[in-house]
Parts: structure tokens; C-alpha cells; sequence
């Protein structure tokens, strides 16, 4: 028994170890995935029985105008939530300073990330009331009208967007903090013995430390953006008349409210691999990044 | 050495704890086990606090009575929408309310409301019902119980009406006028939030049935005419009329009928086309102010047909305690619980024998029902629900992009074809 484990052990323990995590990820990703693949094949309700239509749902997708609004709005999400690492390091490097009453200020830049998403959503809608909203009363205080962003086609993504940025923007901040705080003393000495400072130092000798969290940072927030639904159902549910849905809102509305689980289970696919281009992109740098460090 | 003995002490004595938990647990689950099925739950989804507070009230009593304990579940009304898709098939209660007619029929051809017309026979609820027994029948078997009734009209504040010497419209050029009037008086003519979308759908129903009438209102209600159609124009260009004149709130989409009926209520509008749950939005004191009046005729030579939407209880498929909630629907329904029930929320009894209201609203609602010469519920209760939300999202589009008008309704269209196989 004891030959045959120490016989064995080289294999075995990586397995077990492994295991778990494989089968959960199997069952829950890997199943569900090609479950959501095949019911996107099909039209079905949900309840009834499955009809077999092959690829008519994608057609559909491609002649259906609100499906490009919602991918254009998925990359407006995706484009302005880059701005969240180089906010949240920006904030970081500031709340970082030895200054007394730091702390205080570092918490409420903290407070969205204790916030729950929804809550930020409502709090934000009641912002953009037209008529009695905060953002309504600044503008009257300068004798001018506020526009109605939620109810604007063209504002409305962008409105939402900078609600879901604070929360996200914190989350960046938390990230760099922790980074800031792991910074190598000896380079930095270094650096000043050499003489470098300010902008030189940041540039030179602190960001280069800050790689593996910055990319981080971007992963979690193109990951943010891409799944973004919270917010949009919480403050316009997709509207005014779908112009702030994006794919993952559509897909709830087009299964939940339409009864559309094929349709919607092809748009989760779409959905799927945009998400896969960006996750190989990651996979790649991440493993070339340790091939070079080992 | 020692290390290894204090880890196996300790580890032995959070086994004791272990097991300890474990057998508690063991021996406290089969309690609430057996209770459940002598339990009947209930979710409910009303906003009018009172009424919630009445339904927790006829519960207690049905608890005491039979000694049945019953759970009320209120939930929020939007919310619930979404969630009954879920918790009909997965852990459905034993009662829950919803929506007669077309929405109702959703869930009854997807085998998921329980059928019962042995109740109906046993109560002789056919006998009080009269016609509203068919808004829960589908192919002879009735499949819950009508609740309540909600009559769509135009609601107003009389003290507005006398302070800016307004009448209520009774046709379309008085309708027009009324609408200068308001905009003279720096009062939006109508209340609208469009929000949630289904507003809007409410002023097309009313528009179709003034213009249309009934029959072809439902032609299109069932997929039989086209978005497309000729007799669709005269809707849309008189609905267009109204927009390009302000009738209707400014960025109606940032708000919801909530917020919509308090313009109404703060003496900031004319009108609202809604149900006489408007009142949720009232202060108390305000109440007695609100009145209402039919949606002004259009064509005259057509019938007064209404939206009148009837809610309703049921029973889910799925429910464990079935026999439990056909006692508990039973207790509900005798006439003093669901006239007690209706009271709060100003709603229109369905039975006959109840006695009159002490809402002058809901006598009101009664006596404007008998001159009635047919009514529909509301687009998205009578329409495909697939098709409702397409609709529902082109006529919020269109109160706000009326110049989109043709591209709309080319959506609908498509939509349509799709939906009933064209």
C-alpha cells in the first residue's frame, strides 16, 4: 500500500489537489457553457419543448438593430472604464502620502467599494432626476436646465457608465494601494541616490513595480465592463426604448420578459467569445510573463 | 511532540462540537418539516401598504380559524413580475396573485397554475362572477380567481379643475382646448411617466379603442392584424398631434407612473390616463379631490369600449399544500374578507354580491361599468408577452421619437410575423 502511494505519489497528489477545482469548474463553466451553446440552437420558451433551428438565432442577431445598439454600448462601457486604473493610481498615489488626516480621506474614497451596485444605481438615478435631482438643483443654482441624461439616447450609457466608474474607480485605488505598500525600499533608495524624483521616479522606479498589479487592474475592469447589467437594470432597464442595454441586459430581457431563451442563449454565446478573445489575450501575456521570470 | 497532542485534543473536541451541531440539527429539521405541510405560503406583491396589511390580516384569522399557519410574502410589484417566472417552477408558494386574461393563460398553457374549477363548482362562483369568471377561464376550466378590477381613465384633482375653470374633455376638440387651457395655466395637460414602459402602451390601447373599436383592437391583440395596417395611421396622427402640442410631460422617460402621478397630485398637471391605484401617490387628505372621467370619444359612431384589467388569485401547480390554499382561497373570497381587501387599493369588486363601497371612486367605477359596451384589459395582458415587450418599448420610442413613427412599426411588424409564425 505504502510502496504503491510512494510509487505513485508523483501523480497523484497534483491530481487530488487538482480535482476539486476541475470538477466545479467542469460542472459549473465548462457544462453550463456548452448547455447555453446548445440551447442557442433552439427556439424555446424556457418551459416547453425545444425546436431545433440551427443557426436562425444568430441570423436574427445580425439583422436585429439592437443588438449592434447593445455592442456599441459594450464597448462604450469597455472604453470609459479604462479610465479606472489611471484614476484609481492617481488617487492611490495621493491618498499615500504621509499627511495627517489621510486616513479619513482614504476611506471615503473607499466607501462606493463597501456600496453595493445596486444601491450606487438608485442613488445616482435620483442624481439625474430631471426637475428634482441634485444634479437638476446645481444647474438651477446657475440659472440653467439640467439635461434629462437618463432619458437621453445619446448621454444615457455615458450617464450610467460614470455611476458604475466611482465604485469601480475605488476598487483600482484599493489595488494600487497594496502595491504602493510592497514597493522595494532598496530600488527606491537607489533610485535616489541616482537622483531621481518626481515624475523620473514614477516613471522609472515605481510604475515598473506596479506591473503585475496594473494588469490586474485592467483585467478586473474589462471583466467589469463586459458584464455590466447591475447598474442598467437598477436605473433605466435598458432604456429609453433599449438605447442603454448592453448584451448581457438583453439577453435577461430577451429570456425573462420575451420568454426568449434560445435568442438569449446566442447572444450569451456572442457574449461568450468576446469575453474568450480578451481571456486568451490575458492567458498569453500572463504565461509569457512568468516564462520570463522563472 | 506536544504540538501534535494539543492539535489532537483540540481537534477532537471541535469533532464533540461537531457532532453536537450536526445532531441538533438533525433532530430540529423534521420539526419545521412536518410543519410545512400543514402551512400554506403566500406571495403577494402589493404596493398600497394597507392592502398588504389587510391580506396579513385575513391570513391571521384563516390561521386562527383552521389552524393552518399561514406566511405572507409581500413583494415588491415590479419585482414580482420578474421573479414569478422563477419561483413558479422552483419553489413556488401555495397562492400567489397575478394577472387574468392572456398573461394568466401564459402560465396555464405552460402547466403551471393548478386548474380549479372544482373550487368554482363548490362555491357556486360561477353564480356571483357573472362575465368576469371568463377573464380565468381558459377551454372551460377556470384556473384562479378574479381579485379585483382596475377601470383606466382619466384621472384629475376637482380643486385644480374649479381654481382654473377646467371641465373634462368629452371629445377631441374639447380634448385639444383642454390642452390649451392646462398649457395657459402652466399645467402639463397629461401626467405621463414612461418609465415602465407600459404607460404608454395604456394611452395606445385607449387611443385604438376610441378610433377602432373593440374588434379590430383585439384583431391586432391576437396577431391577426398587421403594425402596418391603414386603420393604425389615424391612431398614431392624432397621438402625434398631442405630442407636437406638449401634452404630455417633458422627459416622461425619466420617471415612473409613480412620480408621474405626483405631478398630478402637487396640482402640476391636468390629467393622467391611469387606474384608480393613482391614489398611492395622493396624500391622504388629498384623496377626496381625485375624480376621474372616460378617455373623451374620438369616433362616434363607435361603442364605449374600456380598458378594464382584473387581477387574480391562484394556485401554482408546484404548490405542496395544495388542499391548505384552496381552504385559504375559500376564506379569502367570502364576500366581507374580499370587500375588505378591495377597500385600501379602491379596486372593482368582481363578485356581484358585495356590498356598496365606501369609496365613491369605486361606486363610481361600478356605475361607469354598467354603460359599457365591452372592454379589454391592457396591451401587455392581452397581447403575446414576447410581442407586449416589443410593443411596449416601440411606444415609449414613439412618445419620444414620434418622427420615428414608420420605423417602429416596420419592428413591430417583423416582430409580429415572427411571433405568430406569419
Amino acid at each position: 500500500m505504502t510502496s504503491l502511494w510512494r510509487r505513485h505519489r508523483w501523480w497523484l497528489t497534483p491530481t487530488l489537489l487538482i480535482l476539486p477545482g476541475a470538477v466545479l469548474f467542469a460542472v459549473v463553466i465548462l457544462a453550463s457553457s456548452v448547455q447555453s451553446l446548445w440551447i442557442s440552437l433552439h427556439d424555446w420558451d424556457g418551459f416547453g419543448p425545444m425546436v431545433w433551428i440551427g443557426l436562425g438565432n444568430y441570423r436574427e442577431l445580425m439583422d436585429d438593430p439592437q443588438f449592434y445598439v447593445s455592442l456599441k454600448n459594450n464597448v462604450i462601457w469597455l472604453v470609459m472604464f479604462m479610465l479606472a486604473p489611471p484614476i484609481g493610481l492617481a488617487i492611490a498615489l495621493l491618498v499615500n502620502q504621509k499627511i495627517k488626516g489621510m486616513r479619513l480621506v482614504k476611506s471615503m474614497f473607499f466607501i462606493p467599494l463597501v456600496l453595493a451596485s445596486v444601491a450606487v444605481g438608485v442613488v445616482f438615478t435620483w442624481v439625474y432626476t430631471p426637475e428634482f435631482g441634485l444634479l437638476a438643483l446645481i444647474f438651477r443654482a446657475f440659472g440653467a436646465n439640467a439635461p434629462a441624461l437618463l432619458s437621453d439616447e445619446h448621454f444615457v450609457t455615458f450617464a450610467i457608465v460614470v455611476a458604475a466608474l466611482w465604485s469601480q474607480i475605488a476598487f483600482c485605488m484599493v489595488l494600487y494601494l497594496a502595491g504602493l505598500n510592497n514597493l522595494s525600499e532598496e530600488l527606491i533608495g537607489a533610485g535616489r541616490v541616482d537622483g531621481a524624483r518626481g515624475w523620473n521616479m514614477l516613471r522609472h522606479i515605481v510604475l515598473p513595480q506596479l506591473t503585475q498589479v496594473t494588469f490586474i487592474a485592467i483585467a478586473v475592469t474589462v471583466v467589469g465592463a463586459l458584464r455590466s447589467f447591475d447598474m442598467i437594470s437598477v436605473m433605466t432597464r435598458g432604456g429609453p426604448f433599449g438605447s442603454s442595454s448592453v448584451l448581457a441586459y438583453q439577453m435577461f430581457e430577451q429570456s425573462i420578459f420575451s420568454y426568449r431563451f434560445g435568442y438569449g442563449a446566442a447572444i450569451a454565446s456572442v457574449l461568450f467569445v468576446i469575453m474568450a478573445v480578451f481571456i486568451t489575450w490575458y492567458l498569453t501575456r500572463i504565461i509569457r510573463a512568468e516564462e520570463r521570470g522563472a | 511532540m506536544t504540538f501534535n497532542r494539543i492539535e489532537r485534543s483540540l481537534s477532537r473536541r471541535t469533532f464533540l462540537k461537531g457532532t453536537a451541531a450536526v445532531s441538533a440539527a438533525l433532530s430540529g429539521f423534521p420539526i419545521p418539516a412536518i410543519a410545512q405541510s400543514s402551512e400554506v405560503t403566500i406571495i403577494s406583491a402589493e404596493s398600497n401598504a394597507n392592502t398588504a396589511e389587510v391580506l396579513r390580516r385575513i391570513a391571521a384569522d384563516f390561521q386562527k380559524a383552521a389552524g393552518t399557519k399561514v406566511v405572507v410574502n409581500n413583494m415588491d410589484h415590479e419585482a414580482d413580475k420578474t421573479a414569478i417566472r422563477n419561483y413558479l417552477v422552483a419553489g413556488a408558494p401555495d397562492v400567489c396573485f397575478w394577472f387574468s386574461g392572456n398573461r394568466m393563460r401564459a402560465f396555464v398553457t405552460r402547466g403551471l397554475f393548478d386548474d380549479i374549477s372544482d373550487v368554482f363548482e363548490k362555491e357556486k362562483y360561477a353564480d356571483v362572477l357573472g362575465a368576469t369568471a371568463g377573464s380565468v377561464t381558459v377551454d372551460g376550466k377556470q384556473y384562479g380567481l378574479p381579485t379585483g378590477g382596475t377601470l383606466w381613465g382619466m384621472f384629475y384633482r376637482k380643486d385644480v379643475f374649479d381654481e382654473h375653470g377646467l371641465t373634462a374633455p368629452a371629445s377631441w376638440e374639447e380634448f385639444l382646448a383642454f390642452g390649451e387651457k392646462c398649457k395657459s395655466a402652466n399645467l402639463t395637460p397629461v401626467a405621463m411617466g414612461t418609465k415602465d414602459l407600459w404607460p404608454a402602451a395604456g394611452w395606445f390601447d385607449q387611443m385604438n379603442l376610441r378610433i377602432n373599436g373593440l374588434d379590430k383592437h383585439f384583431a391586432l391583440m391576437n396577431g391577426e392584424m398587421a403594425y402596418t395596417d391603414e386603420t393604425l395611421k389615424p391612431v398614431f396622427d392624432h397621438w402625434e398631434e398631442l405630442i407636437k402640442q406638449g401634452f404630455f410631460t417633458p422627459d416622461h422617460t425619466s420617471f415612473g407612473w409613480q412620480e408621474a402621478g405626483a405631478f398630478l397630485a402637487q396640482k402640476r398637471a391636468g390629467m393622467m390616463n391611469l387606474g384608480a391605484f393613482v391614489r398611492a401617490a395622493f396624500p391622504q387628505q388629498d384623496l377626496p379631490q381625485l375624480t376621474f372621467a372616460p378617455f373623451p370619444v374620438i369616433d362616434d359612431g363607435l361603442g364605449r369600449y374600456e380598458e378594464f384589467s382584473l387581477n387574480s388569485v391562484h394556485i401554482p401547480a408546484n404548490a405542496k399544500n395544495k388542499s391548505g390554499a384552496r381552504e385559504f382561497l375559500t376564506h379569502f373570497y367570502k364576500p366581507e374578507n374580499l370587500a375588505a381587501y378591495l377597500e385600501p387599493g379602491g379596486n372593482v369588486p368582481p363578485r356581484n354580491d358585495l356590498p356598496a363601497s365606501k369609496d365613491p371612486l369605486v361606486n363610481a367605477a361600478v356605475e361607469s361599468l354598467k354603460a359599457v359596451a365591452g372592454t379589454s384589459q391592457f396591451y401587455d395582458r392581452d397581447t403575446d408577452p414576447d410581442m407586449a415587450q416589443a410593443g411596449l418599448v416601440g411606444f415609449q420610442e414613439f412618445m419620444a421619437r414620434p418622427e420615428r413613427r414608420d420605423a417602429i412599426l416596420q419592428r413591430l411588424e417583423g416582430t409580429r410575423r415572427r411571433i405568430f409564425k406569419l
